[in-house]
């Protein structure tokens, strides 16, 4: 039998749970799904602290090396967990250690799962590294959430002086 | 050529209608939004399955751009 979305979710978990990643939240597309409406998608972007990466370069070599030791193949810096390819990207910007540390809480079929909330992820798609049509696209979907909080909103990209 | 000039008057949609149009737009989003979970992940293996074709006309696939073969 397949492996379900669900499954996959509890592999990311155990990666917290056995110190491979200090913290995590589901970013990108997948997160999107979690508050609105699927967009299309092929990969599942989790955004990570790593431990013991304050203060110098990090490498993703712990998680590749916990894949290689939980039979979970790689293909093009993604590790298959589960039939889904994921990336791992440790946390690039403050906003992004934000997003992280402020996640929700949500459940995916019985399995908590930390999701970055829209108002970061809005904020993330604006990073001037990360602008790109589909993002500013992604972004504009966000806006339109009726359950939007501007003002955290608001309050995010002037932290981090960016702009809608 | 005064594009303008050369068109018929058209009868528009009024304000209302134009209102309740864009009113049924987002009860639909707002469906959507409120799917269970694993109903929109359901959705997105389908959404997948429609695009690759497509995006596979357009540019070569990357290796790991495929449907997921999971269960919702």
């Amino acid at each position: 039998m397949a492996s379900s979305f669900a499954d996959a979710l509890r592999v990311v978990n155990s990666l917290k749970a056995e110190g491979v990643v200090e913290d995590y939240a589901i970013a990108g597309a997948m997160a999107i799904l979690f508050w609105t409406e699927p967009v299309p998608t092929y990969d599942l972007d989790v955004l990570v602290f790593l431990p013991g990466s304050t203060g110098s370069l990090v490498s993703l070599e712990g998680i590749y090396d916990w894949a290689r030791r939980n039979g979970h193949p790689t293909d093009a810096e993604h590790v298959i967990i589960a039939g889904v390819p994921t990336q791992f990207l440790p946390a690039p910007s403050a906003l992004a250690d934000e997003a992280i540390r402020t996640a929700a809480e949500m459940d995916y079929d019985g399995v908590r799962v930390r999701v970055v909330r829209p108002e970061y992820l809005i904020a993330l798609y604006l990073e001037p590294s990360a602008r790109t049509p589909k993002r500013q696209a992604r972004a504009a979907m966000l806006l339109e959430w009726p359950r939007l909080n501007q003002a955290e909103l608001d309050a995010i990209l002037k932290r981090h002086g960016l702009a809608v | 050529m005064d594009l303008r000039s050369e068109q018929p008057v058209r009868a528009r949609p009024s304000p209302e209608l134009l209102a309740r149009l864009r009113a049924g737009k987002a009860l639909l989003r707002e469906r959507r939004t409120a799917l269970p979970l694993p109903e929109k992940v359901a959705q997105l293996l389908l959404l997948q399955r429609l695009q690759l074709p497509l995006i596979r006309t357009q540019r070569p696939l990357r290796s790991w751009e495929r449907p997921w073969e999971i269960q919702p």
